[in-house]
């Protein structure tokens, strides 16, 4: 494992939605995505916190689009994973297939509750 | 309500208090999916939620300015009664009483407010020399700005202090009207004997909750570890000072990231 250190899942899922949205990842999409797969409302304003936090850590860049009329003369901000974003998600991805991979089957009660 | 037009009030919030820059693209994203048929308590719940997020971010980038605010004002009461010492030793009340009015309050007021601006300065300059050190360069437009907006805050916090509570209109001592709670503290902090003499429906007791100790301890470095309702209620224009000169101070060294509007 590499030394650096782990992001939130929050976080994990906000990189796997950029990569997935590739070049028109910004707000509105990323936000619906996540809303999409997790089956609740995102606020846009946490979406921005930790896009943020992985910008200060390097894992993601942006850049401003132009602005459209649609947005009241407001620019996209257009975000992309960098090269170090792209390898922690494949570590990350390899410590926990790894993990689930160790545990042990689960009980059929479980199975039941999470379908 | 127009479709095309997001609550104005929600809008302006977002503008105004969202701390730092306001982000376009997050204003942005908000109009596109209120356009796009989200409901106006959405918007509503996105703007509350936007600025809130914003000043967790703002708190936690700041939790040095923070630590040293908390840590720095600790002092003040030592500070105080230094000052206070100084000013028994030179007989500085004294002389000052023998000045005509207005001359007497303006250099009463005068030297508590150079006495208090200097502990400020000197813990802005301690905070800040480790940064300027280690960037290898002073600037020296921030540095003024935020030195001298310590003074209107200190003015501010003061003028608060003496019009809301009424407890500091009069010190407990009795020894004539007070107008900040920092004579008060160092009355009775250097002349302890005198509360004594307090009438009972004037007793600290029923002003302040605590009650002070009848003793001689009039040492800095007691003061300091004065954990008691005055004490911190003397620390507290000292905490927000720093505090808010910093704060702007601080967000000047802050790395920008890329793509942010300014």
């Amino acid at each position: 494992m590499t030394d650096r250190s782990y992001f939130g899942e929050f976080e994990l899922m906000i990189l796997l939605a950029v990569i997935h949205l590739g070049e028109e990842a910004y707000g509105v999409p990323i936000s619906r995505k996540l809303e999409a797969h997790r089956g609740r409302n995102v606020s846009v304003g946490s979406v921005y916190a930790a896009l943020e936090r992985l910008e200060a850590k390097g894992l993601v860049s942006s850049t401003l689009g132009d602005p459209t009329p649609e947005r009241g003369g407001k620019a996209k901000r257009y975000f992309r994973v960098t090269r170090a974003g792209l390898r922690q998600v494949h570590e990350t991805r390899r410590v926990l297939s790894r993990l689930w991979h160790a545990l042990p089957e689960l009980k059929p009660e479980l199975k039941e509750d999470s379908v | 309500m127009n479709r095309t037009a997001p609550p104005s009030a929600a809008t302006w919030m977002l503008e105004h208090w969202t701390p730092g820059d306001c982000d376009e693209a997050l204003a942005g994203d908000l109009l596109e999916e209120f356009r796009n048929g989200r409901t106006t308590a959405w918007y509503r719940r996105q703007v509350f939620s936007a600025i809130g997020f914003g000043w967790v971010r703002e708190i936690v980038n700041r939790r040095a300015v923070l630590l040293f605010a908390a840590l720095w004002s600790m002092l003040a009461p030592g500070w105080v009664l230094i000052v206070a010492g100084l000013s028994q030793r030179f007989e500085l009340n004294a002389r000052i009483l023998s000045l005509e009015f207005p001359w007497s309050t303006l250099c009463d007021l005068g030297l508590m407010l150079a006495a208090n601006l200097l502990f400020i300065w000197a813990g802005i300059l301690v905070y800040l020399i480790p940064h300027l050190w280690l960037r290898r360069s002073l600037r020296v437009r921030p540095l003024g700005q935020g030195i001298l907006a310590s003074i209107p805050v200190l003015l501010a916090v003061w003028v608060a202090l003496i019009v809301l509570p009424k407890q500091f209109l009069h010190t407990a001592a009795g020894s004539g009207p007070s107008l900040a709670p920092v004579p008060a503290y160092t009355i009775t902090r250097l002349n302890p004997t005198e509360v004594r003499h307090v009438t009972p429906e004037q007793t600290w007791d029923v002003r302040y909750g605590d009650k002070p100790v009848a003793t001689s301890i009039n040492d800095p470095r007691t003061a300091i570890a004065d954990m008691r309702k005055s004490a911190l209620l003397v620390r507290l224009p000292f905490l927000l000072c720093v505090l808010c000169t910093l704060w702007g101070v601080t967000s000047r060294f802050r790395r920008r990231p890329q793509g942010m509007i300014t």
